[in-house]
């Protein structure tokens, strides 16, 4: 259950972007999510919902989107995406690999209402 | 005033305006930095740092029980106990000799970088070789936090069922040992050993399998045991 961490984290990221803006109300939060980044979106959901009950996030949508794991072949230097395990190098068919990225979640933007 | 322009209430509907703020910000950022300064303060000490994470009930404290005695005759250990609640496993670790302080995460899945590096201000790292931080008991959420360690470690008994790698493949992709424990359950449980070990290769041909279990009452890990001296004589030299 760590999305609920990954959720309180990100509503602070959201609170720091708004610091200082007039923004009245939240309709959409944007989020890319690593295919490894063992999220489960259920989850995720489920802490949104709990922690935008009222203030500006009150109704907001939670958009996510699902970004690739890309793999480095260290042995070929391919540049592959994986989706899912053994991670195999399609060009060299090794199975040595370092992940360039897919753990990550990245809180996009927010679509806002805001005066002025 | 007729002029509705003029009226304060539509002069306010008019200047609200739909806006995308863009952020584009890493959730785990905050815990990669804190994790980034606790693994430059083991660095600058010397000390390798053990993460060592597993489902409740797979045997971590067990493990470190019976490969503390044997460790702490060639090197100078602390352990971190993770749990979310009670001081059991700190007490259990201490009982071995060894020196042990308890995090509580009161409901928490994991621990995280900073309760680490709140706890490194009460260890005395240059009196250090080896820190050993056993994780919250969980299958899924430590693998995703950093805690600055040198090397996280999975442990799964053979009880647990021989498809649990392929069902938690993301724990074993980002650790650099599996440790299979438990062995001496082998003739009654439905789990082939070898098939375990191929499933984890499968995610992760790289990594390191030790196995553990007892024979005759007495508990075998040595390889694991030579392997962790190994790793922390080298950090040592670097």
């Amino acid at each position: 259950m760590h999305e609920t961490a990954l959720m309180q984290n990100l509503m602070d990221a959201a609170a720091r972007a708004l610091e200082g803006r007039s923004v009245t109300r939240v309709n959409r939060v944007t989020v890319s999510i690593g295919r490894f980044a063992n999220v489960l979106p259920d989850a995720f959901l489920f802490a949104f919902e709990a922690m935008t009950r009222d203030g500006v996030f009150k109704g907001a949508k939670l958009e996510t989107e699902q970004l690739p794991a890309k793999i480095h072949c260290p042995d070929c230097g391919h540049e592959y995406e994986a989706d899912g395990f053994p991670i195999v190098c399609p060009n060299c068919k090794s199975r040595n690999f370092t992940i360039i990225s897919g753990e990550e979640v990245y809180l996009k933007c927010l679509e806002c209402e805001e005066e002025g | 005033m007729k002029n509705s322009f003029f009226n304060p209430i539509c002069l306010r509907m008019a200047l609200i305006m739909i806006k995308e703020i863009e952020i584009d910000e890493e959730l785990y950022e905050y815990n990669n930095k804190i994790a980034a300064v606790n693994r430059e303060k083991f660095k600058a000490k010397g000390v390798y740092a053990l993460n060592v994470m597993g489902s409740p009930g797979s045997g971590k404290t067990t493990l470190l029980e019976n490969i503390l005695p044997k460790l702490q005759k060639q090197l100078r250990i602390a352990v971190i106990e993770g749990d979310i609640a009670t001081q059991n496993d700190a007490l259990r670790i201490q009982k071995t000799g060894v020196a042990a302080v308890q995090i509580n995460t009161d409901g928490g899945c994991h621990l995280d970088a900073k309760m680490i590096e709140n706890q490194l201000e009460k260890l005395d790292l240059d009196s250090l070789d080896l820190l050993i931080i056993e994780n919250v008991g969980n299958l899924v959420c430590p693998a995703e936090f950093d805690l600055g360690e040198d090397l996280l470690m999975v442990v799964l008994s053979v009880a647990e069922g021989e498809d649990k790698p392929l069902k938690y493949p993301l724990a074993f992709l980002n650790a650099g040992a599996a440790v299979l424990t438990k062995t001496d359950l082998l003739p009654y449980v439905d789990a082939n050993i070898d098939t375990m070990k191929q499933y984890i290769t499968g995610i992760h041909p790289q990594i390191e399998i030790f196995e553990t279990g007892k024979k005759d009452g007495v508990y075998h890990a040595d390889e694991l045991i030579r392997f962790i001296i190994a790793q922390a004589d080298l950090k040592k030299i670097r």
